[in-house]
């Protein structure tokens, strides 16, 4: 009964935050929504359990490639509403605990959303809302004879939230961000337990797609941020937790990765004053 | 607060329903043993075909664990317990030795012999592409040795080798020592001896760690080569030995299932079940049967499949050495009986 009730909510998230009612347009004559583009280099570490492949945690590093773009919305009150494509490009390199096999992994992700946002006191600003997404992937086991390879795949619908503040550091003005997202209910494709590849190559495509939720496909992206506007460009460092894992006809995949996040916002945030004061400048930050 | 009090709610619950099952063993003598007995227990495929007390193995061979162990002994303890497997695909591997049952074809006459094959029918001279050794024999039959099912074979390949065969009355696939390899080779082969889809066998696989824990057999159905391929529709003799195994196995048994086709020789060695390769916490890898493969009528064919019905011959070491391949006589006196 509880996991209804917080499905629920989950559910009502983004209806809740297109509820609330509008701020007042902006009275000047000229709003710029330009579209706030984002950046990211990822380095860290990343443990893959998949006993399709193996029973072993593999461990070793990880690179990813990502980026934001995001945009002010609706045309009429842009301060209400962001929408965001992110896209990103993962690589993993590890090891088993004996050091003697590798295993590799490779996994691209796109996803679309919207988010409302919220003034508070003290600066900060609140937003919250759900995106979907796609991501496809495949985990590598070259030491495996017919199975050394597990496909990922799945379309997820995520709750995301974000809590930000600006702070001044020095004359540079620093925008410090927690982003978090929780795919929620999802598509994704599974083996069964111990189905080889043959067969599906054979024809036999049953079972092979399962409906996902928290218990069986859990996932968490939380990014802390310090992103500095010099103006012209901002730089962004941060740290980046991700976890994936999923538990369906006895296989348990699990990924989880720390990274150091280190980026480019071209063209600024938009938080330093600006020498025309016709123009207001909406970003779309989360 | 209210939101603060939701958002609290909803971590906890992630916590909760992210934490999913997963045995973890230590990487000490008996973590490694009852990983690998653990790992066998819920994979292997051929426990009531191997009419293996699987639990009574535990107790066995857990007791012979003792602290003075080399790793070279514990090596040798655990292949002794795979062996109990009695399963050519089972093997234990690591860096400094493999574990292997042998005894599925060491047991039985080897029935063949590449090199008097080679002195005394093929006289040193033949062609070969894609892996495979072919030649025209007396009498105009066309001769196919495939090693391997692991060489990769073309659609190319076989139109020039069938095209080479185009005055043959009939042809010879031997399969001889073949110890399988990839199983998409078999539909590359058996699609230029059909000429409507045809069912081949059944395939199955675990659906989770119980001995019985199978999915429905889902048929493994070849389809015809395309018409503008080269097509055989003379007869045809495959011949075998014990060492014809695994995929080797499995294209025997489609092709005896064919009209015109006759298998000569030995039994097969079996090897029916897909292998999968898992891991013990020490780093070494074990090879099991995960997914066995069943005959037309849906039979196993894990033990070997017999020949054709009055087809069945050896091809003794003593004849072999003397020059005198009586597997591949017998197939050669029997196309050459055929009416053209």
């Amino acid at each position: 009964m509880w996991r209804n009730k917080i499905l629920a909510i989950l559910l009502a998230l983004p209806s809740i935050a297109f509820s609330f009612n509008e701020e007042a347009p902006d009275s000047l004559s000229e709003v710029s929504r330009h579209v706030t583009q984002i950046y990211n280099l990822e380095a860290g570490g990343v443990r893959i359990l998949d006993t399709y492949l193996s029973p072993l945690y593999y461990s070793g590093y990880s690179l990813a490639l990502s980026g934001v773009w995001t945009k002010a919305l609706p045309a009429h009150n842009p301060r209400r509403l962001t929408m965001r494509f992110d896209a990103s490009l993962r690589a993993d390199f590890t090891d088993n605990p004996g050091r003697t096999a590798s295993m590799y992994a490779l996994e691209a992700d796109f996803s679309w959303g919207l988010a409302r946002r919220w003034k508070l006191p003290y600066g900060l600003q609140l937003t919250a809302g759900g995106f979907a997404g796609v991501e496809a992937g495949v985990i590598y086991l070259p030491r495996n004879g017919n199975n050394p390879a597990s496909a990922l795949a799945s379309f997820d619908i995520a709750a995301t939230a974000s809590l930000s503040r600006v702070i001044p550091l020095g004359k540079v003005p620093v925008l410090l961000s927690e982003n978090l997202s929780i795919p929620s209910f999802s598509l994704f494709f599974s083996p069964q337990y111990g189905e080889p590849y043959y067969e599906i190559y054979l024809g036999n495509h049953s079972g092979l797609i399962h409906a996902g939720w928290w218990g069986n496909h859990f996932g968490i992206d939380n990014l802390i941020a310090a992103d500095m506007d010099f103006g012209s460009t901002a730089l962004r460092i941060g740290y980046h937790f991700r976890v994936r894992s999923s538990f369906v006809c006895q296989t348990n995949i699990s990924r989880t990765s720390h990274a150091f996040v280190i980026g480019v916002i071209p063209h600024g945030l938009g938080l330093k004053p600006k020498p025309s004061p016709k123009t207001i400048n909406i970003n779309a930050l989360y | 607060m209210r939101f603060i009090n939701i958002f609290t709610t909803l971590l906890i619950t992630f916590a909760i329903c992210g934490c999913h099952r997963y045995e973890a063993y230590e990487n000490d003598a008996y973590g490694n043993f009852d990983a690998l007995w653990q790992t066998v227990d819920s994979r292997y495929c051929f426990f009531d075909d191997k009419e293996v007390d699987w639990e009574s193995v535990y107790g066995e061979y857990r007791a012979r664990i003792h602290p003075e162990m080399t790793v070279n002994e514990f090596f040798d303890l655990l292949s002794d317990m795979l062996l109990t497997l009695r399963d050519g695909h089972v093997n234990l591997v690591a860096p400094f030795n493999q574990s292997y049952y042998r005894a599925w074809w060491t047991d039985y006459p080897q029935d063949f012999d590449l090199r008097t094959l080679q002195q005394y029918y093929l006289d040193f001279d033949y062609r070969t592409t894609g892996g495979i050794i072919y030649k025209i024999l007396d009498n105009d039959i066309g001769y196919i040795y495939y090693p391997s099912f692991s060489y990769t074979v073309g659609e190319g390949n076989l139109d020039y080798i069938l095209s080479w065969f185009k005055d043959c009355r009939s042809l010879i696939i031997d399969v001889r020592d073949n110890g399988g390899g990839n199983m998409t080779n078999i539909n590359t082969f058996v699609a230029r001896f059909i000429h409507t889809q045809t069912l081949g066998g059944y395939i199955r696989h675990k659906t989770g760690p119980g001995h019985n824990d199978f999915s429905e057999p889902y048929p493994i159905l070849y389809d015809p080569a395309p018409q503008t391929r080269v097509h055989w529709q003379r007869p045809v003799a495959v011949l075998t030995n014990r060492s014809t195994f695994s995929a080797a196995n499995d294209f025997v048994s489609v092709m005896k299932s064919l009209p015109g086709v006759k298998i000569i020789g030995a039994k097969t060695g079996g090897g029916a079940g897909l292998p999968f390769t898992y891991e013990l916490p020490i780093g070494w890898s074990v090879r099991l049967s995960t997914a066995p493969v069943s005959d037309a009528q849906d039979k196993s064919i894990e033990r070997g499949i017999d020949p054709s019905e009055g087809f069945e011959c050896h091809a003794p070491a003593e004849r072999l050495a003397q020059g005198h391949d009586d597997i591949l006589d017998f197939a050669l006196r029997y196309l050459s009986s055929l009416e053209r």
